[in-house]
């Protein structure tokens, strides 16, 4: 019965439009939509409760639905339309329970207004949508102004604030389609499939208006663009045959530009076709061959043959513990612009050689480097020893401009007194002054770290982060390396408060805000730790005296402020009358 | 003996010119610094015996070196403050330096040195002092050096003098500060003098007031300024301010001529008579006012004066002036129509004394005359036969403001203790209002105040009231009603004002304080139910200033 009444469906269907399949509680369900005659209708059909729904959406005159999506909660399906007027519609449909005979007449849906894409003159021409969650929609299509080129990008918007979270140009054009599976898009760039991670928070109306630190956004990682389709395919022909099929079917969806990527195909193929050659080739004849790899690579694919080059230099690594080519594998980190992603075993293996200079470098350079891999090169920089890293070629380029070479610099310390933390500050000018007990480290302001140290911690400042994703792996830190780190930190700290802009000189040297950052990140994450030990005592003790200085002192700036304001205040008040007759009664 | 630097500290003044000079305590040398040197000279021989280089141990020794400050010292060493910021140790006889410090970037402008000769207070540019102290390198050892002890930082401008009392530091800018920094380590107990005390206002009076005329007369250092009050005819409640019916007046400006800075003046109750005096020279006009015009004219063959007048003081009547004088003495002038003076008396007290009078007070009947002397004696003399008439008994203490009472000849003396006394002339004994203040003692809160009064006048129809006023407030003392105890409220105005009429009589004081008006530099009765007060805004001549040298910078 079940299924004739499917074929009777399908009769009556003269075009599918869209289909989606979901999951309420247990039950699957599954929402289509057709267009007869002008006619949107949409099912909702429940397979194990064998319940089909059909309804008709409302008309809306002179526009048609381009696109659908559709997300379940709380018993209803929300579907949304994307229309050919740049407007996308609300459609709430109950699910309903109870029902277990078909029924014959159709209801008419009522469709609300959600967002629109038109402001003033600029207009957004939609051509997919997808929800990607409750209060999220993702659109893609081409912005459309008048004067200006059309623009294809990708968009986010806020469907509580209506509001635009967060979009994304797309320059090389799309194929118009929009796929969407956790929490990525995937999506034809030009001639790539472009892979592009999101996360979406929670709505708050300060993430809409733009207030909250960090709203979700597809360009944490948009920048990164590590997947192209051509890296895919390199991997798939000298790794294993498996994925041929999945290859192929994501080539199934480049409608429009195949043409163009099969012309390219031949070549890439022979790239990786010559690293495959190169397995077994000598270490010297491999470095010969990948620079002239290198060399003649075009430029649309380089990053991707670069990617490809490392990647054969570090599995050869792996495989042969004496093999390193630090030079060579400075050199291309140093010159070329790679990310981690594009050589995701770089690190690890710079890790195992201990090769700071490197680590350093790409710290420096690598915008996406995973946090386990940052607070594992910490951990490393932590753990060396001062008179091992002397020997290290390391960059002190950061470091150079602000670290003490000699530690009885006088003039220095007055620059503190300056801004408003020393010696002046406690001292009492009043005489009776008590000789300040000597700690070993404190009253000195000399680096807890030598200068490689400082330099390899600075690159680690440097890098990128996620709060949530750093925090449980610096909880591993030794409690030791953690107290090093903090003083280096609250050296760090100090030394910015001496200068008047609050910025270290030199080149890369850590801004104020990530010394900050990190101090706060540290003391989070070994708080516990810290307040047990007694070694940590006095530089807690000191942190906490230092800001509480610095608060006071600016909160006495203001005060003076204040007092200036209304002295000058009063002075104007006094100059209009600077002779008066007045009443004054003395009782 | 001293000389002080006159010029700003960016001009230089001439090489080998004085700059500052020190006897020996023994009086048989001078130590005198010049630019890049400094001299002893033999006093009994008048010659230089000694001439030594202060830059020459200088690298830059193209910028000239000035010695702003120099002490020599029983020992025989030479003290030296220069414009390098440093403070150096000479043996003059052998002509070596035995210490340098280098206390300032910028130049070391004035010294002091204690009594025992163990401790020193520098003056700097930047306004920083700071004290040297001669400590044993070891504790209790025998051997001794010079240590820098102490910075303070309590001027703006260029620290010009330093003094060095037994128990206090004293500094004197060019921020028109006074600052006396007591020793705490030579403090026994809490009290007036363990205190940090700054002073923006001399203790003198720089405006006079022709009561009758309603002319004031300001004192500034190079001129004085005849002003005519303005006046109004509305009346009104207590802080209404009243439109005016006629401006103030700006009648005169009279310069001084030279250099010299005017010690006093003083303008006669009449208004037509105009004195000061300079360190050297004395001078009277005669000011008409015919309708709108004002003209002045110096009075011809003013007997001269030497030294000069410490104070200046017009008899009620305007008939005479009273000239302070040199040696406890007081010249009486008889002033003459149209324009002229002649010396009439020298009054002087009879045991004699060494030091100058510095403040008067005549009697408003034209028959008395009180003199303060240095010596803290006040003497009080008979005008109509010019003979000394009493002493009053001596009081350890500064006269800091003295008056006669108009109508019963009591003289009222404030010192600098905060102690108030009455003292009856033709009596010749303290009055039993004085006796009875004195057995009761005054409010804890009027004796803690840290500004000496220095004007005291009269209410003429009310002859209870004494009229006084310090810095910071202004005082009608009744003495009809009881005086407050230290649990009462000593400042009670405001509180009175608030209660109802008849709930205030229990709570009337003899002390009725106003703090209305600060900083409060001048305040006289004009008639029964006029005040005149003058309020100098220290930001009026803060703003007048001249740049500090190195000017503090905030982070931002």
């Amino acid at each position: 019965m079940y299924k004739s009444r499917i074929w009777r469906m399908f009769i009556q269907l003269s075009g599918f439009r869209w289909s989606g399949a979901f999951m309420e509680g247990q039950q699957p369900v599954l929402i289509f939509t057709t267009e007869k005659d002008e006619d949107f209708f949409v099912y909702v059909q429940k397979p194990k409760l064998s319940s089909l729904h059909k309804y008709k959406l409302e008309q809306q005159e002179s526009a048609k639905p381009v696109c659908f999506t559709a997300h379940i909660t709380n018993q209803t399906v929300t579907l949304l339309c994307l229309y050919s007027n740049d407007s996308v519609y609300q459609v709430l449909i109950p699910l309903q329970q109870d029902t277990e005979e078909e029924e014959e007449e159709e209801e008419i849906l009522s469709k609300s207004l959600l967002l629109n894409f038109s402001a003033s003159e600029t207009v957004l021409k939609g051509t997919s949508l997808v929800a990607l969650d409750k209060d999220h929609v993702a659109v893609l299509g081409s912005l459309t102004a008048p004067r200006k080129e059309r623009r294809e990008c990708l968009t986010i918007w806020n469907t509580k604030f209506h509001t635009l979270q967060t979009s994304k140009e797309l320059p090389l054009g799309t194929s118009g389609q929009l796929w969407c599976y956790e929490e990525k898009f995937f999506l034809i760039h030009g001639k790539v499939l472009t892979v592009i991670m999101y996360k979406c928070e929670t709505s708050s109306l300060a993430a809409a208006v733009g207030k909250l630190k960090c709203s979700q956004t597809p360009d944490v990682s948009s920048f990164v663009n590590w997947n192209t389709l051509e890296d895919e395919e390199l991997e798939v022909s000298f790794q294993s045959q498996e994925s041929v099929a999945l290859q192929a079917e994501s080539r199934m969806n480049l409608r429009s530009r195949r043409s163009t990527v099969t012309e390219q195909q031949p070549e890439t193929l022979s790239i990786g076709q010559l690293l495959l050659n190169l397995k077994d080739a000598s270490n010297y004849v491999l470095e010969t061959k990948l620079r002239k790899l290198m060399a003649k690579a075009p430029t649309p694919d380089l990053q991707a043959t670069i990617g490809c080059v490392v990647t054969a230099l570090t599995d050869r690594c792996k495989r042969n513990p004496k093999y390193y080519p630090q030079l060579f594998l400075q050199e291309i980190v140093e010159t070329r612009n790679l990310s981690y992603s594009l050589c995701p075993d770089l690190m690890a293996v710079a890790l195992d050689k201990k090769d700071m200079h490197l680590l350093q470098i790409c710290l420096e350079r690598f915008p996406d480097i995973p946090e386990e891999i940052t607070y594992a090169c910490l951990k490393a920089f932590l753990g060396m020893s001062e008179s091992h890293l002397q020997n290290i070629d390391v960059n002190l380029d950061s470091v150079i401009c602000y670290i003490d070479v000699e530690f009885d610099n006088k003039e220095v310390k007055t620059e503190i007194a300056e801004n408003g933390f020393g010696a002046a500050m406690d001292q009492d000018m009043c005489g009776t002054k008590i000789p300040k007990q000597s700690q070993p480290w404190s009253d000195d302001d000399s680096c807890p770290v030598g200068p490689q140290k400082a330099a390899l911690l600075n690159a680690v400042l440097h890098s990128a982060y996620t709060e949530t994703f750093l925090l449980p792996h610096l909880k591993n830190l030794p409690a030791g390396q953690a107290i090093l780190f903090l003083r280096y930190l609250y050296y760090l700290y100090v030394k910015c408060s001496e200068k008047v802009n609050t910025t270290l000189p030199g080149i890369r040297s850590p801004t104020i805000n990530q010394i900050m950052d990190w101090m706060c990140l540290l003391l989070d994450a070994q708080f516990t730790v810290m307040v047990m030990l007694p070694e940590a005592k006095e530089l807690l003790s000191n942190l906490h005296k230092f800001v509480r200085a610095q608060v006071r002192f600016y909160s006495e700036l203001n005060k003076i402020e204040g007092s200036l304001r209304e002295l000058q205040r009063l002075n104007h008040l006094r100059e209009s009358h600077t002779y008066s007759i007045e009443v004054l009664e003395i009782i | 003996m001293g000389c002080e630097p006159t010029g700003s500290h960016t001009e230089l003044p001439s090489p080998g010119r004085v700059l500052c000079l020190s006897w020996h305590p023994s009086g048989t040398h001078i130590v005198a610094g010049s630019i890049d040197f400094f001299r002893v000279i033999d006093v009994a021989s008048g010659q230089t015996v000694q001439r030594i280089m202060v830059n020459h141990h200088v690298e830059k020794a193209k910028r000239e070196c000035v010695v702003w400050a120099i002490a020599l010292l029983s020992s025989g060493t030479v003290v030296s403050a220069d414009s390098f910021g440093r403070v150096q140790f000479w043996d003059w006889e052998l002509g070596t330096l035995a210490e340098s410090h280098t206390v300032s970037t910028s130049a070391a402008l004035s010294l002091a040195v204690s009594e025992k000769e163990d401790s020193i207070i520098v003056g700097t540019s930047t306004g920083a002092t700071y004290q040297l102290q001669l400590l044993p390198v070891n504790l209790g050892g025998q051997e001794k050096r010079w240590v820098r002890t102490k910075p303070f930082q309590f001027h703006s401008h260029d620290v010009r003098a330093v003094a060095h009392s037994p128990t206090a530091l004293i500094s004197g800018g060019l921020d028109a500060q006074l600052v006396i920094r007591p020793l705490m380590e030579k403090m026994q107990k809490k009290g007036y003098d363990a205190v940090l005390r700054k002073f923006t206002f001399p203790h003198r009076r720089l405006v006079s007031c022709a009561r009758k005329a309603r002319l004031l007369l300001f004192q500034f250092s190079q001129y004085l300024e005849l002003w005519r009050l303005g006046s109004t005819e509305e009346t009104g409640k207590d802080g209404e301010v009243l439109s005016l019916c006629r401006m103030p007046e700006h009648l005169v400006q009279l310069k001084s001529k030279g250099p010299e800075h005017i010690y006093c003046s003083c303008v006669s109750p009449c208004g037509t008579w105009i004195g000061y005096s300079t360190a050297s020279r004395f001078h009277l006009y005669r000011v008409r006012c015919d309708g709108d015009g004002v003209s002045l004219r110096k009075v011809p063959k003013v007997p001269k004066l030497l030294p000069p007048a410490y104070q200046l003081q017009f008899s009620a009547n305007s008939d005479s002036l009273f000239v302070a004088s040199a040696r406890g003495s007081v010249h009486v002038f008889q002033l003459l129509e149209p324009g002229g003076c002649k010396h009439l008396h020298t009054l002087q007290p009879p045991s004699g004394c060494s030091e100058a009078v510095y403040l008067l007070a005549p009697s408003a009947d034209g028959h008395w005359l009180a003199a303060v002397s240095g010596d803290w004696a006040i003497h009080i003399y008979n005008l109509k036969c010019f003979k000394h008439h009493c002493m009053v008994p001596a009081y350890n203490c500064a006269v800091s403001a003295l008056a006669i009472h108009p109508s019963t000849n009591n003289l009222v003396i404030a010192y600098s203790d905060q102690q108030l006394l009455e003292f009856s002339i033709p009596e010749k004994q303290y009055t039993s209002w004085s006796r009875a203040v004195q057995s009761r003692g005054l409010h804890r809160a009027w004796l803690e105040r840290d500004s000496p009064i220095t004007h005291i006048t009269f209410n003429p129809k009310n002859p209870a009231h004494i009229l006084l006023h310090d810095t910071y407030l202004l005082c009608v003392l009744d003495k009809s009603l009881p005086l407050p105890d230290d649990s009462t409220l000593l400042m009670n105005q405001s509180t009175l004002k608030q209660l109802p009429e008849t709930a205030r009589k229990r709570q009337l004081h003899a002390f009725k304080i106003c703090k209305k008006f600060q900083p409060l530099l001048f305040m006289d009765l004009l008639d029964e139910n006029c005040l005149v007060v003058v309020e100098r805004p220290i930001m009026d001549f803060k703003t007048q200033l001249p740049l500090p040298v190195q000017q503090k910078k905030f982070g931002t």
